[in-house]
């Protein structure tokens, strides 16, 4: 029987992808705007917008890198202590978060 | 078609101000969780999650559509900053709130009576769901005002 203070697996897993396309969130504003010419021509010339491409990736990394973890350790999942994976979420968002705000500060 | 575009643009602000009202009543019930509440607070989980998908599709619509003439009368008035800071972090700060209001229902779906950690783990996600979407609410007011003062003789 489960302890009944730990999370199913596609909790932890898609708080884990969450936590990661948070960060590449930031990554790619950071990598886009850096490389008009290549990245974020690319990016226009996917979808016609830059930020339509940016979306769709985000999500779709999202999606999959939970399935991803969902299947982890023989299809158990990732295993994480709880207060770990809290503390994980919550630092990518404000790190994702902060590479993006920062990134503007400086050369918006 | 001005005013129907006008409109949009109200949906949108609309369906994130019910987000964010969604998640504070997220945060309020799941402090009192119980076997009463446990229902609502998975319902609400989802529309916090719907709210915030329609928010994010109309206003991505006007953004790719229309925004750029916004953004040329911002950018020639006082207030350039409107969109060289705001309106380009909140474009993609936006895509970190919207997974994190499409992991809400998945985290909520735990037994939240019985499981203190879950409940903690949906406390903080929905407290930063309420956090950045008034930073996004606020974001978006400032952007408003940038073009309005675009406008004004100057």
């Amino acid at each position: 029987m489960a302890n009944s203070d730990t999370l199913g697996k596609y909790t932890v897993a898609y708080a884990l992808s969450l936590a990661v396309v948070s960060v590449l969130n930031g990554l790619l504003v950071i990598l886009k705007e850096t490389h008009e010419e290549s990245v974020l021509a690319l990016m226009k010339r996917l979808t016609g917008h830059h930020w339509i491409t940016h979306g769709i990736f985000v999500i779709i990394a999202f999606v999959v890198l939970g399935w991803l973890f969902s299947r982890a350790n023989g299809g158990r999942g990732i295993q994480i202590p709880v207060p770990r994976l809290i503390g994980l979420l919550v630092a990518a968002t404000v790190v994702g978060g902060a590479l993006i705000a920062g990134f503007y500060l400086i050369e918006g | 078609m001005v005013g129907g575009l006008e409109g949009l643009m109200m949906v949108h602000v609309l369906f994130g101000m019910l987000c964010i009202v969604a998640a504070v009543w997220v945060f309020v019930d799941v402090l009192n969780v119980s076997e009463a509440n446990i229902a609502r607070i998975r319902m609400l989980s989802v529309a916090v999650a719907v709210f915030m998908w329609l928010a994010y599709l109309i206003g991505g619509y006007w953004y790719v559509t229309q925004y750029y003439a916004d953004k040329a009368i911002i950018l020639k008035g006082p207030w350039p900053w409107a969109h060289n800071f705001f309106m380009e972090m909140k474009e993609h700060v936006v895509l970190g709130l919207l997974l994190l209001t499409t992991y809400l229902p998945i985290a909520a779906a735990s037994n939240l009576v019985a499981n203190k950690s879950a409940r903690t783990l949906v406390l903080w996600v929905v407290g930063l769901i309420a956090l950045i979407g008034v930073a996004m609410d606020g974001s978006g007011a400032i952007i408003g005002v940038g073009v309005k003062v675009g406008l004004l003789p100057h």
